[in-house]
């Protein structure tokens, strides 16, 4: 049993070492541009997938685990120019590993341990412009395989092993090569066999990067007659000494620009010494940069004597906090001063400056008058700097002034309109505290300025001239600031040139129709992050070149259709994401517009719903117009209801006693009629029937049954129930006794309408007019339907005579008799009784 | 049952991290009797290494720290984001630039994708004491596109 037990946990322990370790995973790499580009980073690939096109040019397979680089790998890819390795454990590159990449450019390697190059590990790549090989475990560039890539620009070899600066024969080879980065190596020592190769050819535009290498000695005379375009030495020196010897040794270098200084988190000298400068005197340069010197002198005292030549000059944090002692002679055009100590203006005499950067200086507080005759570009941002008297050219002694920039800064108060400053071209305001901006037109004077920056100034619009002279305005931005009531008035008369104009953050709850009639330039307009309440297209409408429009972060609910047709033509991206839209039937057509108008909207699907409750953080799109239709169809048809079912109480409250007459016709059908005839007649003819009718009828023979209220109508029950009852469904004929007190009679005139209907519904000739007197014809018009009646129908009429009676009686009695059933029990009776008239007698 | 034991623990050290699934570990950032900072990174692709070297409740001026981390983005500009929260309240947020496209100021800016980068220096701030308390910090370092370079989820815990 053992060994099976073994044989088991052995074969379990294999398996699942293979599946760890090669748990590759197949996912698919992630197409940036389709056929073009692929990014397969951190896949855990362990080798080169093969279900990417032939035709990438993009290939990025960094963060695998790629080890081992074989010849031709990349074969598959003939059109590839760029291809990221990045991090791929490749610890081994073979012989013709990149052959056939003719078209590469960009090859990067940075991060990987490789320990074995092959000589020819780079052949072929007879396109390739930047080889970047960062944190490779290179340790010389001689052995480094790149002499034959001829049109390599720049070569990235940071990070590494290094220990020679020694630039090798094969650089006589790559006459492109502009940037060099040798910085974060072990180089010490700098001889001027080094340099060698330079000094037989001219690489007159390479940047050299030397930054974090432990430099400790510079061999004089090595830089001599060395042109280059720039040199980068931070954080290099661990003393001024060592500083001072290197820079001497620098002596005889024509640069184009020289960068010097630490890195804030690699600082190294403890003290700086006034004379480590004093070697540039041998160099000649354009542009020097000098940054994040812990313990740099306070004042410049002597310092910049070597600098008078220099054109451009930054000074980066610094403890700098005056410029009191420059050079007479000083030739500088651009100073650049950021982040240092300065407590007040350096009052700079150098008539030859153009441009002042003076940025980031955490101690200014209040703004000086200077004299800077040639200036041209200003820019004090940052500096928390309060500005009493903004601005015309006294201020800055100069009317040659294109661009100020005095934005972040304290309270600056306006008490000028540019005298003298007409030449501005760029003005920025933006984040610092702007006073009396409103009180006249400050900018009246500046009809050559293009862009102007008042955005977050504290500006409340009050006065509406406020933009008048900006005739060449391009660009404003006026952002998070306010304007009277809320309302866009019409501010940009004068600024027929806008192209942009951002609104955001106004608190703008309404525009005024005329706000934009101006502006046939304008091009993109920002009015998100305000109050409005609907898409109002009207204001928009004479922007005859407006492409964007951004109204998001609004409260916009709804807007109404016929005035979107407004929105420019030209418009092609509409921004309404954010808003409080109201997903309602009611305005279903705005709602369908949105969805019409999905091309034009940016992130229409970002739209959402803030009412009704029910679709709240919906998006728009998914709103339906079904739901609207559904709701008419629900409303008409209730409606439509509720006035059928009115009218079938109206009528049934109406024609309630023909109901009732319907319904006895059906249940009592025909034959089974208790009464031969029910009497209407009117209470003052009562004595005719009882005396005359009732006798004549029932007393005589055959006898016949007659349905009389005073009579035969149930107590209890309604008279008209009765009357429906008793006198109509339970009788065979209904006669009436037509009189003139009849006419007169409500009750009486019912009992014949009721007759009528029954005569109608019941289908039954049964109506038999008995005239007792005479009628008035007048009175009887009043009754249309009786005088009608009575003159189409044969009706009977009562004569007081004996002939008369005798024909009346007859005729009364065959009409009674017409439809009579023959009842035996009726005639049997008649029979017993007659028998037993016979018994007794 | 041992050797399947075995091979079980060796298979969960080896076997790579799944993306985006299990969360970091939890580390230790600084210790002491009073003051714990611990931390959990909160990007998905990677973990990091973060220490302090005082724990001390009253924070001294410029304290040390030490962090290191590979690069997945080329930071040509890098911003830090600091939220602190208490008792899920937020009582600070803050943003730094720590790169600027025009000034390199720490050495690793301007380093690209794949460079391992570390720093082992003061944090620049002035000296205040931790009242007591446990406090959430939700530390965010990204590039001039937001992505994400760290992120760290940290609580402070002081007695």
């Amino acid at each position: 049993m053992m060994p099976h037990t073994r044989l088991a946990a052995a074969l379990i322990l294999a398996m699942a070492f293979f599946f760890c370790l090669r748990s590759e995973s197949w996912d698919p790499c992630v197409q940036v541009v389709f056929n073009i580009s692929y990014q397969c980073m951190e896949l855990n690939l362990y080798r080169i997938p093969d279900n990417i096109p032939t035709s990438t040019k993009i290939l990025d397979l960094s963060f695998n685990h790629l080890n081992h680089l074989n010849s031709h790998s990349f074969s598959n890819f003939p059109e590839l120019q760029m291809l990221d390795l990045s991090r791929c454990e490749i610890q081994m590159i073979e012989d013709d590993a990149y052959q056939g990449l003719n078209h590469l450019s960009t090859l990067i390697l940075t991060g990987n341990p490789i320990q074995s190059l092959a000589v020819g590990a780079f052949s072929g790549l007879s396109s390739l412009q930047k080889l970047v090989a960062v944190e490779t475990n290179l340790a010389s560039l001689e052995d480094f395989p790149i002499g034959h890539l001829k049109t390599l620009r720049e070569l990235n070899v940071a990070h590494n092993l290094i220990h020679s600066f020694k630039f090798p024969e094969y650089f006589s080879n790559l006459p492109n090569l502009e940037h060099l980065d040798l910085s974060n190596n072990k180089i010490e020592n700098i001889y001027h066999e080094d340099l060698k190769v330079l000094h037989q050819m001219r690489l007159l535009n390479l940047s050299l990067d030397l930054s974090l290498n432990p430099l400790d000695f510079i061999e004089p005379g090595t830089f001599k007659e060395i042109k280059l375009n720039e040199l980068t030495l931070r954080s290099n020196f661990n003393s001024t000494h060592v500083m001072k010897i290197c820079i001497q040794g620098l002596a005889g270098l024509k640069i184009n620009r020289l960068v010097l200084g630490e890195f804030k988190n690699e600082r190294i000298l403890e003290s700086f010494d006034r004379s480590v400068l004093e070697g540039l005197c041998n160099l000649t340069f354009e542009q020097f940069r000098i940054a994040y010197f812990s313990e740099f002198p306070k004042d410049d005292t002597g310092l910049f004597n070597c600098l008078v030549n220099v054109s451009v000059i930054s000074l980066l944090s610094l403890d700098l906090d005056s410029l009191e002692a420059l050079p007479k002679d000083c030739r500088w055009q651009h100073l650049e001063l950021t982040n240092c100590n300065f407590k007040q203006f350096p009052t700079l005499k150098l008539n030859s400056l153009k441009k002042f950067v003076f940025i980031d200086n955490k101690h200014m507080s209040t703004f000086t008058k200077f004299e800077l005759p040639n200036l041209q570009f200003l820019d004090l941002k940052r500096n928390h700097l309060s500005f009493k008297g903004c601005c015309s050219h006294t201020n800055f002694g100069t009317s040659k002034l294109k661009h100020l920039d005095l934005s972040f800064n304290d309270v600056i108060t306006m008490s000028s309109n540019f005298l003298g400053l007409e030449q501005l071209e760029h003005l920025d305001f933006q984040h610092s505290n702007l006073k009396q901006a409103n009180d006249f037109s400050v900018f009246l004077s500046l009809r050559n300025l293009r862009y102007l920056d008042i955005s977050y100034t504290n500006t409340q619009v009050v006065f509406h001239g406020i933009f008048v002279g900006l005739v060449s305005l391009q660009t404003l931005r006026m952002a998070g600031n306010s304007f009277q009531n809320n309302l866009l008035p019409d501010i940009f008369t004068e600024l027929t040139n806008l192209t942009i104009l951002d609104l955001s953050k106004c608190q703008l709850e309404r525009v005024s129709q005329m706000a934009f009639h101006s502006l046939p330039k304008l091009q993109v307009l920002n009015m998100s992050h305000n109050k409005l309440l609907s898409l109002d297209a009207l204001p928009y409408k004479p922007l005859h070149s407006l492409q964007i429009l951004d109204c998001s972060f609004n409260r916009i609910m709804e807007s109404k259709e016929q005035e979107l047709q407004h929105l420019p033509r030209s418009l092609a991206l509409l921004n309404l994401t954010q808003n409080d839209f109201a997903c309602v039937c009611e305005h279903q057509s705005f709602l369908q517009w949105v969805k019409d108008q999905r091309q034009l909207l940016v992130g229409a699907e970002q739209m959402m719903c803030t009412q009704p409750l029910d679709m709240q953080d919906m998006p728009v799109l998914s709103f339906r117009n079904a739901t609207c239709q559904m709701n008419k169809m629900i409303i008409s048809v209730s409606v439509l209801t509720i006035l059928l079912v009115s009218v079938a109480g109206a009528l049934v409250y109406k024609f309630y006693f023909h109901l009732m007459l319907l319904a006895g016709c059906k249940k009592y059908g025909r034959g089974e009629s208790t009464y031969d005839a029910f009497v209407i007649y009117s209470s003052q003819d009562e004595d005719w029937v009882r005396n005359e009718l009732v006798k004549n009828l029932e007393e005589g023979v055959p006898p016949f049954q007659l349905c009389l209220h005073y009579r035969d109508f149930i107590p209890g029950v309604a008279i008209a129930a009765n009357i429906i009852q008793e006198g109509f469904h339970k009788s065979r004929k209904v006669i009436v006794v037509v009189s003139q007190h009849f006419i007169q009679s409500r009750w009486c005139i019912f009992e014949y309408e009721i007759a009528q209907t029954w005569q109608f519904l019941c289908s039954r000739a049964g109506i038999i007019f008995i005239v007792l007197q005479k009628l008035e014809k007048s009175l009887l018009r009043q009754q249309v339907g009786l005088y009608r009646l009575l003159n189409r129908n044969t009706y009977l009429e009562w004569e007081d005579s004996v002939l008369g009676r005798h024909i009346f009686w007859r005729r009364l009695r065959k009409a009674l008799l017409d439809g009579k059933p023959w009842r035996p029990e009726g005639t049997a009776d008649a029979d017993s009784r007659q028998q037993e008239a016979t018994a007794s007698t | 049952m041992q050797v399947l034991m075995a091979a079980f623990l060796v298979c969960t050290l080896l076997s790579p991290q799944g993306r985006g699934g299990e969360a970091w570990p939890t580390h230790t950032a600084c210790r002491d009797e009073s003051l714990q900072v611990l931390y959990q990174s909160c990007d998905a692709l990677q973990d990091f290494g973060l220490s302090v070297d005082q724990c001390l409740k009253q924070v001294k001026p410029n304290i040390n720290i030490r962090f290191g981390i590979i690069l997945r983005e080329d930071i040509k500009e890098l911003f830090l984001d600091i939220a602190l929260f208490s008792k899920g309240l937020s009582i600070l947020n803050f943003s730094y630039p720590i790169c600027e496209v025009d000034q390199p100021k720490f050495s690793f800016c301007g380093r690209r994708k794949g460079e391992q980068i570390s720093y082992a220096g003061p944090v620049y701030n002035s000296g205040f004491e931790i009242p007591e308390g446990e406090y959430q910090v939700l530390l965010q370092l990204y590039t001039q596109d937001r992505s994400t370079v760290a992120c760290a989820n940290a609580t402070i815990l002081c007695s």
